[in-house]
């Protein structure tokens, strides 16, 4: 098991083992309390807000941005009105986005609605073919799902799969994330133990590849501590919140 | 000025003292995260995040051996290649193979204290490799040709202008201060090498063992970018940073976050558990993890366990006095300055006396040990290795006759007062400045004005004035 030069686990191990059995005293004063039990609340619950107008709120104190609609016809709308918002400096015509499946998003009539606007959704297979990825790294906007999103600290959970690429929330300078109301949990404790529960908590790991916790857009504050915002990933993140449990 | 991080230790603080700029840039950095981190653990339980946190580090480090290689079985069953390093020079050369079976010419790099440790930058350089730091701040220092001088804010230590005229100078920027204007800069240059880049580098702020997964944070996503775009993702960790659980990774996730720059979280948290699945858009090929030792387990040995508790936040250096007036260059060359960068940089090293002078390079003061999240006793540390490094015959011979002499003294009044007497008169002859300092003592006291002054000894002693104001005090209660 293990590569490196020959033995370097058994003697790194072998070390550590050692040192462990033969000290009385492993730290200058143990705190003496046993691996905590989850949940380990450190935020605060939102409290007389609702899990919305919290998640809203906090997106916003980020620099986010969030709407709220009712119905799936709405989302479409929504999301075209954005788009034209964010992409008004560009010469008209069609406009492509970097998307996720529309299978992955959840809006019904998603695709003929946007296409009614002259804006189409680009879903890459495979980014790694280079003049599929120039051709994603050229577009402004990116349309994302979510796994779960969190009320108390306004953060969304993106999870890699089929259909759902990490690009499409990484690269553009503008983020939109649809995030059905079914999927937003008070606190990120609150969404890891109904995974423990459901005993889906490992399968999700391994099959995402790389799950990613997002909160607000991209920032640095690396020059004199000044907030500079799309240092890397996205610039603007713009949530919709809709209701999919009618 | 730049400060040379292999000059002698005094060298290095004079330079760090004379350099105006430097304090401005390190006051205005300092007190601004010392705030933020005030507000947002006010507006916590503090008290049992930090026992929470505590408590899993301790246990992570009473389990160790056990959770690596429970860690490692699951890293190869998510299909990830596992790697052991005892030593840095093991650790590079690792790296530098993974690159070479892969033909890798760019390699992209997400900040990692674990990396700029064992100097992996010159190692793939030295091979042909060309790298890239992609973390904003990183990237400047990259560019300046300087190694970071604070463990979360590595340019730290230069004002937006200093930056601003490095930009113009290699990257041909138009001239301006406006830190957003430099951001875009960076970011335009930084994107085209995030997507030519053949590897992906990354460090690792949390393991955990069981699901195996490797998490790191970033507030940039340059970290997302590394780990997503390439084709080869090589994670390096230091094999403190196991946790038991995925609980365990958030936890300590809040407790940096809050204690190093104040935000509630990070923006970005990615945990990576393995390549690119099959039917994924993109994702990296190949994953490698290389478990480094290089020093750890000698710290155990040592019996210093407590700094392997460390999550380097940063806390304790924002917090310091000592570390606000010098900044991270003059600890010497080292990826750790401030308190644990004392504690931990004797510790690493081979021979712990060629950062001797580290553990005394503090007052003492204990708000280090305040703003800890995992409630490291830095100050005992220091004090701890302070001792043991004179044990080791690292301090001046005349200091062990000097403390003799002066408990032969003090043990006999009549030999202390004849003494200060003596003294007394000294100081009256000695050089010294318009409020009356003593600026200049024969050596070996000269060690002291060289970068201090004395007080002149006063004109009467403490026992002279105490024998008057007893007889004052009789006097008067005898009118009374």
């Amino acid at each position: 098991m293990g590569n490196g030069p020959a033995g370097a686990r058994e003697q790194i191990l072998g070390r550590l083992r050692e040192s462990l059995a033969k000290q009385g005293r492993l730290f200058r004063q143990s705190i003496g309390l046993d691996l905590p039990d989850p949940p380990m609340t450190v935020f605060p619950s939102p409290a007389d807000k609702s899990l919305v107008e919290s998640f809203a709120t906090k997106l916003v104190e980020l620099s986010g941005s969030c709407d709220v609609v009712r119905a799936g016809a709405d989302v479409a709308e929504r999301l075209m009105q954005r788009i034209r918002e964010w992409t008004a400096q560009s010469p008209s015509g069609p406009i492509e986005i970097l998307s996720w499946a529309p299978d992955e998003l959840h809006v019904p009539r998603l695709e003929q609605t946007l296409a009614e606007g002259d804006i189409s959704l680009f879903a890459p297979e495979d980014l790694h073919d280079q003049s599929i990825r120039a051709r994603a790294a050229s577009i402004d906007v990116g349309i994302t799902g979510i796994e779960a999103a969190f009320a108390n600290t306004g953060s969304i959970v993106l999870s890699p799969g089929a259909g759902r690429s990490r690009a499409a929330g990484l690269l553009p300078l503008n983020h939109l994330v649809l995030v059905p109301l079914s999927r937003l949990y008070p606190t990120f404790e609150a969404w890891l133990l109904k995974l423990r529960q459901e005993g889906r908590l490992e399968t999700l790991l391994h099959e995402s590849g790389q799950l990613a916790v997002v909160t607000g857009p991209s920032k640095s504050a690396d020059i004199e501590l000044t907030l500079t915002l799309g240092v890397h990933g996205p610039k603007t993140i713009h949530a919709i919140v809709f209701d999919d449990t009618e | 000025m730049n400060i040379d991080v292999s000059a002698p230790y005094q060298t290095r603080v004079k330079q760090a003292l004379a350099d105006d700029n430097l304090r401005t840039a390190l006051d205005r950095a300092t007190s601004r995260l010392s705030e933020t981190r005030a507000q947002a653990v006010a507006a916590i339980d503090l008290q049992r995040m930090r026992d929470e946190a505590r408590a899993i580090k301790e246990h992570a480090i009473k389990n160790l051996p056990d959770l690596l290689e429970e860690l490692e079985r699951n890293l190869i069953a998510n299909g990830c290649q596992v790697h052991w390093a005892q030593t840095a020079d093991e650790a590079n050369e690792i790296v530098t193979d993974i690159a070479r079976q892969r033909d890798v010419r760019r390699t992209v790099k997400s900040k990692s204290m674990a990396t700029e440790e064992i100097h992996l930058n010159r190692a793939l350089e030295d091979a042909g490799i060309k790298v890239v730091e992609t973390d904003l701040g990183e990237y400047i220092i990259q560019l300046a040709g300087e190694p970071p001088s604070h463990i979360t804010a590595p340019v730290i230590h230069k004002r937006a202008e200093d930056i601003s005229e490095l930009f113009q100078r290699e990257l041909g920027m138009r001239p301006t201060n406006d830190p957003a204007e430099m951001c875009a800069a960076a970011r335009e240059q930084l994107r085209s090498e995030f997507l030519a880049a053949d590897m992906g580098i990354s460090g690792c702020n949390f393991a955990i063992a069981e699901t195996g997964t490797i998490c790191i944070i970033t507030n940039e996503g340059n970290g997302r970018m590394a780990t997503s775009m390439p084709p080869v993702y090589v994670a390096v960790m230091g094999i403190e940073k196991v946790v038991p659980r995925v609980e365990d990774a958030f936890l300590l996730w809040q407790a940096v976050t809050r204690s190093g720059t104040g935000q509630d979280v990070t923006v970005y948290f990615s945990m990576s558990s393995g390549p690119r699945r099959s039917g994924h858009p993109d994702g990296p090929e190949e994953m490698h993890v290389v478990l480094v030792d290089s020093g750890r387990s000698r710290i155990m040995e040592r019996e210093y366990a407590d700094a392997l508790l460390c999550l380097r936040c940063g806390a304790c250096l924002n917090s310091c006095p000592v570390y606000r007036e010098i900044g991270g260059h003059a600890y010497g060359n080292t990826a750790y300055s401030g308190p644990i960068g004392a504690v931990v940089t004797p510790l690493l090293a081979e021979d712990p006396t060629t950062a001797k002078e580290l553990p005394f390079a503090s007052s003492l003061c204990g708000v280090c040990r305040e703003v800890c999240p995992v409630k490291i006793d830095l100050p005992r540390l220091l004090l701890d290795l302070r001792h043991d490094l004179t044990q080791l015959g690292s301090s001046p011979k005349y200091e062990g006759a000097a403390i003799r002499a002066y408990s032969n003294t003090v043990e006999k009044p009549a030999r202390y007062n004849r003494l200060s007497k003596l003294a007394r008169w000294f100081s009256r002859i000695l050089p010294a400045n318009t409020e009356g300092d003593l600026t200049k003592l024969p050596p070996p006291l000269s060690a002291w004005t060289r970068s201090r002054v004395l007080p002149r000894i006063a004109s009467r002693s403490f026992r002279a004035l105490w024998r008057d104001g007893r007889d004052t005090r009789r006097g008067s209660s005898d009118n009374g």
